[in-house]
């Protein structure tokens, strides 16, 4: 039962950020160069087309422009990142498996433990590989696969894969993704055949452990025909001095009438640069459903993205970012209406506290095709103090007049009324700052199975406490 | 001698898959007043906007024939053209558009031609004489603003001015002050003055109907018709509620 | 080429997020308006093709800019406001038309207890377009910024409107609020609207809110009740939509021409 979860109560940063000392097998020179990206086709065994698509994806980012946008990323110098870190084991279905700091790394953050109670199946991934997976066997039984996307590559659903690799994300699309196709390692392959149901979710966790290394991980989940799937991603890293890069690619290809939940909890440390790409293509009548908090990084750029392909198909995003000192987090979505009777409903929240700065980034385009749809975004920004920033930039783009379309947004601080109301109750003003954020983060809380829902309240109130005295 | 304006047989329809009416039937005469009493629920504005042409409702079975043509197939414009009016019981409010000139443009669209604005004004400032309004009410921006009073003595006004063969009273009479309820009653009987105009009177009290000559009284409960008389039921009801009709806990 | 409209904040630098190229205007009329202090101003323009405005309005100073495209070729029209404390600035701008129109108000609320209204209604057709910019930059305390925008799109119009509230460090006590209502009667048409809140002070308030696209269905149900078909009930609207604004004119002049010239249609 979900109640009877202990709430970590007095947890501060350190919880995440811990490090072992690095023991990696192999690791590529800093910097990319064709020789790199070779060198990383030759130790992960890649088929001939993949060698060939990360060499042309290198090219792709060599020509391609940094973002004209956005934060800046001056203090990611791409010669000092080491794109490869091959820790010292092979992926193991059995965490008595994995080498000790590892599974030591996996266990602190309660992995293994909330495997065992609350997930279908589990994926950790460790600088540039996975290190463990395992996925129940009943669930498998239903033909639902799960696996490391390497060796799904050489295996019975290798040409599914390359149909779908960065087809929804092409190398083409900006820089990073660009650098994506060209060093992507890593990650996961989802297939849920039709009509099957997962009842309880599936997880991935991603830690990264090298400094001045770049994780580069790719998702590629596919949730047949009327299939049901949630799917846990989560993040965090040790804080070092130098920089890190997280440029991960998820690709979600949702069927008709399939419902696909994606929930993340982000909490890089905040040396990180975090440039990833997500995107979902929904067919007829199926829906997805991204959850988002967004709480480490120091840089961020994050708009996972929905195109609503087939008639009826729906996206639901709810978002909470929070940004305090030293992080500049760029969040928010972007939706295509492309198909008759679509729908989209977004609904987000970000907070900005001790000179971090958060915006909220947008686009809603309803094409000519997408008659009958409907959207409605609302986001909500809160201001702790005025050392911060929050910036709402939202975009709609409207080309047919069968289409309803709201927007609604909201920027203020916490009430003085609330705190005073909570202190005559007895509690303190910092833990009724708090209880006032978290409560503003609800939208996103109340979405995520009750064990994130605490990590989440814990991590706002690490960040609320840390400034106050 | 009877001559049918509105017949309703079987008539049934559904919101959001629900079915609410569960065959009607019903027949009011030119010139004749009628009441349509029951509980909250009961599906009594149901049958008003299914009448009217609510596209939030589906008609289901049966059929409608008003004033010799059959009503379900006319778009909601056309029914209004046809004689058919509904007072709102939560008007909309439209920024931008007067009452007057809205009311101007309904009139020339019901008759098909143009007006001089110099009658329309002279007819306009009669209708709002009878019924005790302000002028200024007339350069209003529709229903904006209007307080809860002053939308249904706009609903009313409205009434009057398009002058239908069939009004719809939609509750007219709830959580109004008196003044509201004396505006209403002076405008049922201006338009009442016309001696073919009927109406039917949708309401779940009684107040309002002391003040009318009542041919007849249809009780809707459950989605049907569960008795019809005169306006002996009206105080029968007044005294015993409705209970008695229905026949879920029969 | 010159880029016009240019944001304060871009958007994904897509969605002419990052500004428009034109040609620049080969004649643009230098205009400098100014309210001294405690007085009251209209000023109604002619609609003159492309203009540079300077407008200063002093302390405790109200100016109320009335401007109306009729259509034409159109052109740019690049507005420039600075308020000192207390001072009120309004901008009326009625676009009825023209091939291809570039607005930009910039309004710089200097002054403590200075406030910025603007009124914008636009009725467009054909293949015009029109492309709008318009910013309330908060410097004092007590700022208050409300931009209204509403308007109608047909054929293959298009339309964007970028609009800006910058609440920077320090305006503590301001709010700014933006509300735009488009109308779109035509599958071709072509719609943007990026309504921005930049924030950099807590004790601030700031609002938005856009609806777009067709007539909420309640509406046309109550109107078609009254016998005005559901292609009159758009028309009506449309009108009603522009006429909202140009009720509020503070100018009887130019809301009678407006009328004269049908701006205020036919039956309505």
């Amino acid at each position: 039962m979900a109640g009877e979860k202990t709430i970590v109560a007095d947890v501060d940063r350190s919880f995440y950020d811990f490090r072992y000392e690095e023991k990696d097998a192999f690791r590529v020179a800093e910097g990319l160069t064709p020789a790199i990206v070779e060198q990383i086709s030759r130790e992960k065994n890649d088929p001939d087309w993949m060698r060939a698509f990360r060499l042309r994806s290198l090219e792709i980012y060599n020509r391609s422009v940094m973002p004209d946008w956005g934060p800046s990323i001056e203090g990611l110098d791409m010669e000092n990142i080491v794109t490869y870190v091959r820790p010292n084991t092979r992926m193991s279905a059995a965490w008595e498996d994995v080498p000790e700091d590892i599974k030591s790394t996996f266990e602190r953050l309660g992995i293994p433990q909330a495997e065992r109670e609350s997930l279908a199946g589990v994926g950790a991934q460790y600088d540039s590989e996975l290190v463990y997976h395992n996925v129940r066997e009943e669930v498998a039984a239903q033909g639902v696969v799960y696996t490391d996307l390497e060796s799904a590559l050489r295996g019975p659903y290798a040409d599914v894969i390359r149909e779908r690799f960065m087809k929804l994300v092409p190398p083409t699309d900006h820089k990073f993704a660009a650098l994506h196709g060209a060093v992507w390692s890593g990650g996961s392959f989802v297939y849920v055949p039709p009509g099957v149901e997962v009842e309880i979710p599936l997880q991935s966790y991603f830690r990264l452990n090298a400094p001045g290394a770049g994780q580069f991980e790719h998702t590629l989940i596919i949730v047949d025909e009327g299939a049901r799937l949630h799917f846990i991603e989560g993040c965090s890293a040790p804080k070092y001095n130098v920089a890190n890069l997280h440029a991960g690619c998820v690709e979600l290809y949702v069927g008709k009438n399939a419902l696909l939940r994606y929930s993340t909890i982000e909490n890089w440390s905040k040396n990180m640069y975090n440039l990833n790409t997500k995107r979902a293509k929904v067919e007829a009548g199926g829906k997805v459903e991204w959850v988002s908090g967004s709480f480490g990084s120091h840089v961020s750029y994050l708009y996972p993205m929905s195109v609503l392909a087939g008639r009826g198909a729906r996206a639901e995003f709810t978002g909470v970012t929070f940004a305090g000192a030293g992080q500049n987090l760029d969040t928010g979505c972007k939706i295509v209406h492309n198909a008759p009777d679509t729908s989209s409903y977004v609904n987000t929240r970000s907070i900005s506290k001790s000179g971090g700065v958060s915006t909220f980034r947008s686009a809603v385009v309803v094409t000519e095709r997408a008659e009958n749809s409907k959207s409605a975004v609302s986001c909500q920004s809160l201001m702790i103090d005025s050392d911060s920033r929050s910036d709402t930039i939202p975009a709609m783009d409207i080309r047919t007049d069968k289409a309803d379309v709201g927007h609604e947004a909201k920027i203020g601080r916490i009430s003085g009324d609330a705190v005073f109301y909570l202190m005559s109750r007895g509690i303190s003003e910092e833990e009724a700052r708090a209880l006032i954020v978290s409560g503003f983060a609800e939208n996103v809380s109340k979405e995520l199975p009750l064990e994130y829902a605490v990590e989440m309240n814990n991590l706002i109130r690490i960040e609320m406490k840390g400034a106050i005295g | 001698m009877a001559d049918k304006l509105l017949h309703i047989t079987g008539l049934r329809a559904s919101v959001e898959e629900q079915e609410i009416l569960h065959g009607v039937d019903l027949t009011v005469n030119r010139g004749e007043t009628h009441v349509i009493m029951g509980p909250n629920g009961a599906g009594k504005s149901t049958l008003g906007n299914v009448l009217m042409g609510n596209p939030a409702y589906r008609v289901t079975g049966g059929s409608v024939i008003f004033a010799g043509e059959e009503l379900l197939r006319k778009t909601v414009d056309e029914r209004a053209r046809a004689g058919l009016f509904m007072s709102f019981q939560n008007p909309l409010e439209v920024p931008g558009i007067s009452l007057e000139n809205f009311i101007r443009t309904a009139v020339e669209q019901r008759t098909g031609q143009r007006i001089r604005l110099w009658d329309f004004r002279k007819s306009l400032r009669r209708m709002l004489d009878v019924l005790q309004m302000d002028e200024s009410y007339a350069s209003r921006d529709l229903n904006v603003g209007f307080s809860g009073g002053e939308k249904k003595k706009a609903e009313i006004l409205q009434l009057l001015m398009l002058a239908p063969s069939l009004a719809i009273l939609d509750e007219t009479d709830s959580g109004l002050d008196v003044d509201a309820v004396r505006t209403v009653s002076r405008g049922i009987e201006e338009f009442k003055k016309e001696k073919a105009s009927s109406l039917i009177v949708i309401t779940h009290s009684a107040a309002i109907l002391s003040m009318l000559d009542v041919d007849r009284v249809h009780v809707l409960v459950d989605g049907r018709i569960a008795a019809e008389g005169g306006a002996e039921l009206i105080d029968e009801i007044e005294r015993d509620g409705f209970a008695r009709f229905d026949t879920r806990e029969a | 080429m010159i880029t016009v409209n240019k944001p304060l904040a871009n958007t994904f630098g897509w969605l002419h997020g990052n500004g428009t190229q034109i040609e620049a205007p080969a004649s643009t009329e230098e205009i400098t308006l100014t309210a001294a202090a405690g007085e009251e101003r209209i000023v109604a323009l002619p609609d003159s093709p492309s203009a540079r405005i300077t407008v200063s309005v002093a302390e405790n100073a109200v100016l109320r800019l009335i401007q109306v495209r009729r259509g034409g070729d159109g052109g740019v029209c690049d507005i420039h406001v600075d308020c000192a404390e207390n001072a009120h600035f309004e901008w009326y701008r009625v676009v009825l038309g023209g091939a291809a129109s570039y607005d930009n108000c910039s309004v710089t609320l200097r002054g403590d207890g200075s406030s910025f209204l603007t009124e914008l209604g636009f009725r467009l057709g054909g293949d015009e377009r029109y492309d709008v910019n318009c910013e309330a930059i908060h410097l004092g305390k007590k700022t208050r910024s409300d931009i209204h925008a509403a308007g109608v799109l047909r054929d293959r119009a298009f339309k964007i409107l970028r609009g800006t509230i910058d609440l920077r460090r320090g305006c503590a006590g301001s709010v700014g609020s933006e509300m735009e209502d488009v109308l779109l009667m035509d599958e071709t048409v072509r719609n943007q609207s990026i309504p921005v809140i930049l924030c950099g002070e807590e004790d601030v308030e700031g609002n938005h809110g856009a609806t777009i696209g067709r007539l909420d269905e309640e509406l046309v149900y109550y109107l078609a009740s009254r016998g005005v078909s559901r292609e009159q009930v758009y028309e009506i609207m449309a009108q009603a939509k522009l006429n909202a604004v140009i009720s509020r004119i503070p100018d009887e002049e130019t809301r009678l021409l407006l009328t004269e010239n049908g701006a205020e249609g036919e039956t309505i």
